[in-house]
């Protein structure tokens, strides 16, 4: 009887510090057809509150042309809080927005042309196309395609992203301060980049076009 | 092609066969050879399975990849190396194969103790191999394939992906460190004696 009592107690306990999975986002095929479906129209109405801060102006990320499967999972990753915009800013909007508002913004903005670089990036880490074996390190173009233009599911687009950005967000993973990544793919390869390479990185990605 | 050329073909060849071919006597001496020896595996073969119950790995389970970070036994905190051995003193490992590398990308076990792998992918089909052992077995989406395994010598070997899975096919391996059972159980006791 005490064993069981004992048993029961240490299930609980195991439920209870079981960690917050990175994303409750999850690719089921019934959430692609419902991006799929997104209703872009909708989502241009919404947008209009967006361009106030994601335009080529200031320091935020832009999301003209970016795979709305990321656009809708970092949404839903803000308003659950498993993202933390260090402004909070996108966590308070993200929870004004409903499921199928941020299925059809995210429908508008994969719809826009892409952003572009202004060429001559040059990768000077050699990581962009080799990886590094030694460090374990996997190529970022094996995820993020050949011309840093993302690949379904979820790896986003990189491509003429602005440099301030792709660097701050990558040291964020390097920290941990932004952990939303499944299985911790992209924390794991940003805390074996030095600072100095995240730089270099973030540079030839800004540049692509 | 239209089906009576390809006939026509069927045909010559069928006439090769009734045609008397000289063979050497030496090439049928290899001949008989080969086909005693193939005769002779597929009975070997027939034997260890049927008799001897060896067959490959094969585990039915089912699970949803594209939601296994939010099942309870693959999730993000719960991989790896698992703290409590299975009541035969098994350990057990849980692993996830996603596009590219298998997560945790480092795991540490012991040689001479039944080690068992539990793996799931959270993408596309994957295959994982450790050189120079016998682990080895697909990653089917949508199962849990389960391998075990002994690993008779300490030493460090890469888990490798043997399905093509996309670009990043090649860098998709991560590190296997087998420590000897006194290695294992002063890493368990953190160095002092049990
Ligand atoms: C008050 C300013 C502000 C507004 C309004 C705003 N955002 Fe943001 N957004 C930010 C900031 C700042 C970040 C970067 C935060 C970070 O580093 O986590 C961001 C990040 C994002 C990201 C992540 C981009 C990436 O590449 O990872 C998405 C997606 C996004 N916003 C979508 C939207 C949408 C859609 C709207 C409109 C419905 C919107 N935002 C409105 C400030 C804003
Ligand atoms: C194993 C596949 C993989 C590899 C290799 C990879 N990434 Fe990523 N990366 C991802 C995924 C998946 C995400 C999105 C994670 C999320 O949901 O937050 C991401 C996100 C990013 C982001 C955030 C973009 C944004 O708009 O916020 C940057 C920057 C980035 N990666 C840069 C890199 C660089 C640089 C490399 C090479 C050193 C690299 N990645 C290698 C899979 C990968
Ligand atoms: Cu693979």
């Amino acid at each position: 009887m005490k064993g069981i009592l004992l048993a029961a107690i240490c299930c609980l306990f195991n439920e209870a510090v079981m960690a917050e999975p990175s994303s409750l986002v999850a690719w089921t095929p019934d959430t692609l057809n419902r991006l799929k479906k997104g209703n872009a129209e909708h989502g241009k109405e919404l947008s209009g509150t967006c361009a106030g801060c994601h335009n080529e102006t200031n320091a935020n990320p832009q999301l003209d042309g970016q795979l709305p499967t990321y656009i809708y999972k970092q949404l839903v990753d803000y308003k659950n809080g498993n993202r933390k915009d260090p402004t909070t800013a996108m966590n308070g909007l993200a929870s004004t927005l409903s499921d199928q508002d941020m299925t059809d913004v995210s429908a508008w903005y994969g719809q826009q042309a892409p952003i572009q670089g202004k060429g001559g990036g040059n990768d000077t880490t050699g990581i962009v196309f080799k990886g590094d074996g030694k460090r374990m390190e996997p190529s970022c173009s094996s995820c993020h395609g050949y011309s840093g233009q993302g690949e379904k599911v979820d790896t986003p687009r990189l491509a003429g992203q602005k440099a301030d950005y792709l660097e701050k967000t990558l040291l964020a993973y390097k920290s941990g301060v932004r952990g939303n990544d499944i299985y911790s793919r992209m924390r794991l390869i940003a805390s074996k980049l030095s600072d100095q390479e995240i730089k270099q990185l973030a540079d030839y990605y800004s540049k692509l076009d | 092609m239209n089906p009576s050329s390809w006939i026509s073909k069927i045909r010559s060849c069928l006439n090769l066969f009734e045609q008397d071919i000289e063979i050497e006597n030496l090439e049928k001496k290899w001949l008989y050879v080969a086909t005693i020896m193939v005769g002779f595996f597929v009975i070997v073969m027939g034997i260890g399975a049927l008799v001897l119950n060896v067959n490959p790995p094969s585990h039915w389970e089912t699970i949803d990849s594209a939601s296994l970070h939010l099942s309870s036994e693959f999730a993000e905190d719960k991989l790896g190396v698992q703290p409590m051995a299975l009541p035969d003193g098994t350990i057990q490992v849980q692993l996830v194969a996603a596009r590219y590398g298998f997560y945790p990308r480092e795991i540490v076990v012991p040689a001479d103790q039944k080690i068992q792998f539990r793996m799931a992918t959270l993408d596309v089909l994957h295959g994982a191999h450790i050189p120079m052992t016998n682990m080895s077995t697909m990653i089917v989406p949508g199962h849990v394939s389960e391998v075990t395994t002994v690993f008779p010598k300490p030493g460090e070997y890469p888990l490798l992906c043997n399905e093509y899975c996309g670009m990043g096919h090649d860098h998709m391996w991560s590190k296997v460190t087998v420590l000897s059972q006194d290695e294992w159980a002063a890493l368990k006791t953190g160095g002092k004696q049990p």
